[in-house]
């Protein structure tokens, strides 16, 4: 055995080269492995056969691409040397190199490896200056010599290699020893083998198309972004098209679609969304990052998938589900980052070991299915896997897989609800601390000792309404923050006088004091479904600012003189006011005074104490009031609805709790009409509002839009309705609203519902905005059809309402005073408030919308679906897809999909008694119904709008928030006495129907309420919950709109 | 880039030896005239030079000597050469006051202290070059410095260490094969009458491999003490041809 030494150049730790000696040991008696061997090589284990033509060396180049046709059994002889495998192991990898090494252990297989590196007579040392790729190849050249020698020359040797030098070099060298190029090898000697030929073709297509794209980015992860200025250049020329990358929350790895942002689409004729398929045409963006994307050529435009899939199973073949092709592009660069803290789960510990060595680096699953995985370097994976952990992302390297992180902190268990609700808080970016006692110092002071009081020279400025008027509120049950109050009266020349009262938050909010920083900070009261967080503290916000009945209230009024028959606006005048609210109604009641019923009487506290006439007498006032108003209201929608307002429909459910904050039931809402009646008193308040100040502010008015939506959007829509036989005209606000009213099916009034659903969402978000930054003519809001709107009635859990407060006090001003420039936002600043607003207030939307899925997930995950009643219901078909449907569930408000194929690929069948098993068959996907049949011929169609019954089941997912999933048991209705109620009372006229349905659940609530007064108390000491039905269980029935302006008006 | 194989399909470590094979050994004695005895040895690129005085009387405190036997003091220390990359070396870090424990251990089992009551010996070894098996050069290296300085043993102290990778017993790791993690055993044996000095174990194995692995070290040992035995006759001979002239 001799020793030599190899000096190799290695990448130390800091990445410096390091200059490494090796031994290396040759010997002269490696087995040569042939059965041709007349040397003393000793034969055990597997030999080369002697009855081939040839043996044939595979270069290195030739053995780490061409892997694949060595594999075909038809040839034999090949040895493989040892260089060459080394050269796979290190530049394949281990996939590939393990893949050879099964080829050579395979006895089938006619290959050997020869360790021609140990050989002292075939070992060759690499020179000075000489490529790795010349060495490899002149070492296996030289042991192909050495073998055909060894073997004394019975049997000729080729040796293929791809290196054109050395077959010019090599060719003629030895006698008896070829070198060739593959090509021709596989021409010459296996003319016949079509399938390697085939084979070696594509390998080659594979290869360029590879190399063409290792020269734009040097083999690695993802191409490099372009620098910024060429991003801004291309966007501004039309090359590249800016927009915000949202990704597929249900194929987050593939599907991502790019959202048309700014000037850039009016240029382009592209209507639609891009689609970017794939990580690599991705490139790094994470969902919510402003991205420049080119489009790629036509005919590499992909479809986007409407198959349903679960995130968890990745789809191999997502080719024959795909739609209609769509723009489709690439991200060529980021121009904004949008990362956040994201929530996370450590992989558990089965996971963690099998991720390998590298201990330290781990890559967790954000909670949030559109993030990709991150690497996370921490010691602490083991003790932090059962925790919900926030961490953030530090960079994406163009080399790197996934994004590199840093852990942040933790914020609880798994399953546990502080936890949960904390991680949604997150997700969302909602930081909730406490007021700092800063803030609290600038409140005034009240106690139940030492209330509040009317300061007497604010008295003097102040239009004083507390004895002319009589004033009122109308809220939900236990509502605290009471922050509109409405009037009517006759006045003397016999008109009406229509007053909307807001509590004046601004009066205490100094602008720029810390509590108005903080205000706009959070810019809302975030509602989650068992707490809230407010956006001011409570002092101001259930005590001084509400319009509690029987104290003195500084308020700002909008009061309209209306014409005693027609109700036409006369006049309107916008003061400061001082008020005392009469009474603090809730909507039970007022409805109830409304119908003459007299029953809601006695839940009036303010008409409890007093004598029977005195009562009668103010009875008799408030009946004439409230009737009086609605009957104004009426007006006023029928007149907004004339001009296309549209009336739309979610369904929303409210979460019961007992004491141990477990979850009763799930209940769905029902709307009274007196939450019209005031919602349309606000509505009036807020667009008279809006007139006032963006008269005097045309550059710097905060107002709200909302955009007509795209045509295209409603396609699904239109589809759905002709399924049923409705047509939609989606054309103006005005066809749609009537054609939606319209569809409606006598036997079946969830289908309308369903429709209105589709129709919301169809449209996209109201916005607030800045008038200086907006045409005029785009400043109308489509779903209230008014030409200006704003938010002015809910100052104390809105900060867009304080903002207008503030420009409606200073148009008042300036028309008395002249020129006032305080308080006034500047247009540039206005706009860039707007669009914190509008974050903060999609952010509350999707924590509460978040929040409420927990509670659903939570309600039925204790319950066993086998067994308890309770996960039973029935649903409606709202939506077909290639392998289920979609469903809506009313009983409790949830939409979720149903598969009819199943991972086995197994079919759903139904039996003579429609209850539904699984079974092998196949499924077929019309437009509005989907078919599927077993193998044994039975088949059964499930089409749009068909009742079918529900298991509800919660599918729970470590790292990811749970979900409900539905599973058909039978194809016919559930019959319970819910549908029968609702059958009865689809005969019945429409308004009627809601108020029977109303009272009847109403009943159900009030019975149940009463069960649990003791318990509402509790919750309600505890976070300072509204009690019972509360503003934000009212918010809910609206919630799923996406536009906040009905919803939040209809609360106020 | 896969990881490296250490011991291939074929048999072969990623150096070219088979399992069981060591690295090239070559060794010299008396290489330093000063000192009472040196050694210089080459285990593959692993080369030590070893230094002894004595025995001598106590040195700096004589409360440390022993009344019925001589004190062995060890010093083990790295040049700041010997790895690939430069690196400062203080004396006493824990790595070095670890080693420098284990030579003393090793070379009172075999040395015969009881000669030397109240005296001292000093065994100074240093690793010049790196490349695995440091503790076996101390320990061959110490032995052949021990025999040069003449101080009687009662065996050959001859040291060396194995791993175990897919199945197989290594024998005589090299330092790629130490920095892959897997269990390796240092061994110091007594080799005729195969007594163990000094036996210790990194990471884990099974219980069922130990003996296998032991095994493999102490056929190890046994082939370094052929080999140390012959640089012993050679260098005697030589000195004898000196004197004898």
């Amino acid at each position: 055995m001799q020793r030599t030494e190899k000096v190799l150049q290695l990448r130390g730790q800091q990445g410096r080269s390091v200059r490494v000696v090796r031994e290396h040991y040759v010997r002269p008696d490696v087995p040569c492995r042939s059965a041709l061997c007349r040397a003393a090589c000793p034969r055990d284990g597997k030999l080369l056969s002697d009855d081939v033509t040839h043996y044939v060396v595979p270069d290195w180049k030739v053995v780490q691409d061409y892997l694949e046709i060595l594999e075909f059994p038809e040839l034999k002889g090949i040895i493989f040397m040892q260089t060459a495998c080394q050269a796979v192991q290190h530049q394949k990898g281990r996939r590939q190199y393990n893949k050879l090494r099964n080829l050579v252990k395979d006895a089938r297989h006619d290959c050997i490896v020869f360790a021609n590196e140990f050989h002292q007579h075939s070992y060759l040392p690499r020179e000075k200056g000489e490529s790795m790729e010349k060495w490899q190849t002149r070492s296996i050249y030289n042991a192909t010599v050495w073998y055909y020698n060894h073997c004394l020359g019975q049997m000729p040797v080729v040796m293929v290699t791809e290196d054109e030098d050395a077959i010019r070099q090599y060719g003629n060298e030895t006698e008896g020893v070829f070198v060739i190029s593959f090509k021709n090898y596989l021409d010459n000697f296996w003319p016949d083998l079509k399938a390697a030929h085939e084979l070696f073709d594509s390998i080659i297509q594979a290869r360029r198309e590879r190399e063409s794209e290792s020269q734009e980015n040097n083999g690695k992860e993802y191409p490099e972004h372009l620098p910024m200025e060429i991003l801004e250049a291309g966007v501004k020329s039309g090359r590249y098209v800016q927009g915000i990358l949202n990704v597929n929350k249900h194929r987050a790895q593939l599907e991502a679609f790019v959202r048309l942002q700014g000037v850039g689409s009016k240029e382009t004729e592209l209507q639609s969304d891009i689609l970017i398929y794939g990580a690599r045409a991705r490139n790094r963006a994470i969902h919510g990052d402003v991205v420049a994307v080119e489009l790629l050529p036509l005919h590499e435009w992909k479809g986007r998938t409407v198959a349903l899939c679960e995130n968890e199973t990745e789809d191999k073949t997502p080719a024959d589900t795909t739609g209609d092709p769509m723009p489709t592009g690439k991200v060529i660069g980021i121009i904004q980052k949008n990362w956040r803290d994201y929530v996370v789960t450590f992989p558990s510990k089965e996971e963690s070991q099998s991720q390998g060595k590298n201990a330290q680096k781990i890559l967790v699953t954000p909670w949030d299915y559109r993030i990709p995985k991150i690497r996370i370097s921490t010691q602490q994976a083991e003790s932090l896997q059962e925790y919900r952990v926030v961490v953030r992302i530090d960079s994406w390297e163009s080399t790197s897989l996934y994004p590199n992180g840093h852990f942040v902190r933790v914020l609880g268990r798994i399953g546990d609800l502080e936890g949960e609700i904390a991680a949604i808080l997150v997700e969302n970016s909602i930081s909730v601390a406490p007021f700092s006692e800063i803030q609290m110092s600038e409140m005034p002071v009240s106690s139940s000792k030492n209330p509040w009081k009317v300061n007497p020279e604010e008295e003097q400025k102040r239009v004083d309404l507390r004895d002319t008027h009589l004033i009122f509120s109308i809220d939900p049950k236990g509502c605290e923050d009471v922050d509109d109050a409405l009037s009517i009266r006759t006045l003397p020349n016999g008109n009406l006088e229509l007053g909307v009262h807001i509590a004046d938050v601004t009066h205490f909010v100094a602008v720029n004091s810390y509590t108005d920083v903080e205000a706009r900070a959070r810019a809302t009261t975030y509602y989650l479904a068992d707490r809230r967080y407010d956006m001011l503290p409570s002092i101001l916000s259930a005590d001084i600012c509400s319009l509690l009945s029987g104290v003195d209230r500084y308020a700002v009024s909008v009061m309209w003189e209306l014409d005693k028959e027609s109700y036409e606006i006369l006049s309107v005048s916008y003061n400061k006011t001082i008020i005392r609210s009469a009474y603090k109604l809730v909507y039970e009641a007022a409805q109830g005074l409304l119908d003459g019923d007299t029953s809601a009487v006695g839940d009036i506290l303010e008409l409890k104490d007093l004598d029977e006439r005195t009562r009668q007498k103010k009875l008799t006032e408030l009946v004439w009031a409230i009737s009086k108003l609605t009957d104004i209201a009426r007006h006023v929608r029928a007149k907004r609805d004339s001009c296309g307002a549209l009336e739309l429909e979610g369904v929303e459910i409210r979460v019961q709790l007992d004491d141990k904050k477990n979850i009763h039931d799930l209940i769905p809402k029902q709307p009274l009409e007196v939450h019209k009646t005031v919602a349309e008193c606000m509505i009036l308040a807020n667009h008279w509002v809006a007139k006032k100040i963006s008269e005097n502010f045309p550059h710097q008015a905060l107002l709200r839009q909302h955009p007509p939506p795209r045509q295209e959007f409603f396609s699904e829509l239109r589809e759905c309705a002709s399924a049923k036989g409705f047509s939609i005209d989606t054309r103006s606000n005005k066809a749609l609203a009537e054609s939606l009213d319209k569809a409606d099916d006598p036997q079946d009034p969830i289908i309308n519902k369903l429709l209105r659903s589709m129709a919301t969402h169809a449209m996209s978000n109201a916005l607030y905005f800045s008038t200086g930054s907006c045409p005029e003519g785009e400043f109308h809001h489509y779903g209230l059809a008014l030409d200006k709107y704003t938010h002015f009635t809910s100052p104390i859990r809105r900060y867009a309402d304080i903002v207008v407060h503030r420009l409606l006090m200073a148009a008042t001003l300036k028309e008395s005073k002249g020129d006032v420039k305080d308080n006034v936002f500047s247009n540039k600043d206005l706009e860039e408030l707007c669009r914190h607003i509008n974050n903060r207030n999609r952010a509350a939307q999707h924590a509460q919308k978040q929040s409420t899925e927990l509670f659903q997930c939570m309600h039925f995950k204790d319950k066993t679906p086998e067994t308890d009643e309770r996960c039973i219901a029935d649903g409606v078909i709202y939506s077909i897809r290639t392998n289920g449907v979609l469903v809506f569930v009313p009983r409790y408000g949830i939409k979720a999909a149903a598969y009819m194929k199943n991972k086995e690929g197994l079919v759903i069948s139904c039996q003579r008694d429609s209850s539904c098993e699984w079974k092998p068959g196949s499924l077929h996907h019309f437009q509005n119904k989907i078919t599927s049949t077993t193998t044994t011929g039975e088949s059964v169609t499930l089409s749009l709008f068909d009742h079918i019954t529900v298991k509800i089941l919660v599918h729970t997912s470590r790292c990811h928030a749970d979900t409900i999933k539905l599973e058909i048991i039978r194809n016919a209705p559930y019959q319970t006495l819910d549908t029968e109620v609702s059958q009865k009372n689809s005969n019945v006229a429409k308004s009627e129907l809601v108020k029977e349905v109303s009272q009847s659940a109403e009943e159900a609530q009030r019975a149940q309420e009463k069960a649990r007064v003791e318990v509402i108390e509790e919750e309600y000491q505890e976070y300072c919950q509204t009690k019972g039905a509360s503003l934000y269980q009212l918010l809910e029935e609206i919630r799923d709109l996406a536009l906040l302006d009905i919803s939040a008006d209809i609360r106020t | 880039m896969a990881a490296l194989e250490l011991l291939s399909d074929e048999g072969y470590r990623a150096d070219g030896r088979r399992a069981a094979e060591l690295r090239k050994v070559r060794a010299r004695m008396g290489v330093f005239a000063q000192a009472d005895g040196s050694a210089y040895i080459e285990q593959g690129n692993t080369k030590a030079l070893a230094v002894v005085y004595g025995p001598h009387e106590m040195r700096g405190s004589r409360s440390k000597a022993l009344h019925d036997r001589a004190l062995v003091n060890c010093q083990y220390s790295m040049a700041t050469f010997s790895t690939s990359e430069r690196k400062r070396r203080p004396h006493g870090d824990r790595k070095s006051s670890e080693m420098t424990l284990h030579l003393k251990q090793t070379f009172e089992a075999a040395i015969l202290t009881q000669l030397y009551p109240r005296s001292q010996i000093d065994i100074y070894v240093q690793i010049l070059q790196a490349d695995g098996g440091n503790y076996c050069a101390c320990v061959n290296a110490a032995t052949l410095a021990v025999i040069d300085a003449g101080i009687p043993m009662r065996d050959y102290v001859c040291a060396s260490s194995a791993g175990f990778v897919e199945d197989t017993p290594l024998a005589d790791l090299s330092y790629i094969e130490e920095a892959s993690g897997g269990p390796q055993v240092a061994l110091a044996l007594l080799p005729t009458s195969e007594q163990i000095a000094l036996l210790e174990m990194n990471s884990r194995l099974h219980e069922d491999h130990l003996e296998e692995v032991i095994e493999a070290a102490s056929k190890a040992c046994k082939a370094v003490h052929a080999v140390l035995d012959q640089v012993v006759r050679d260098h005697v001979q030589e000195v004898t041809a000196l004197l004898g002239d």
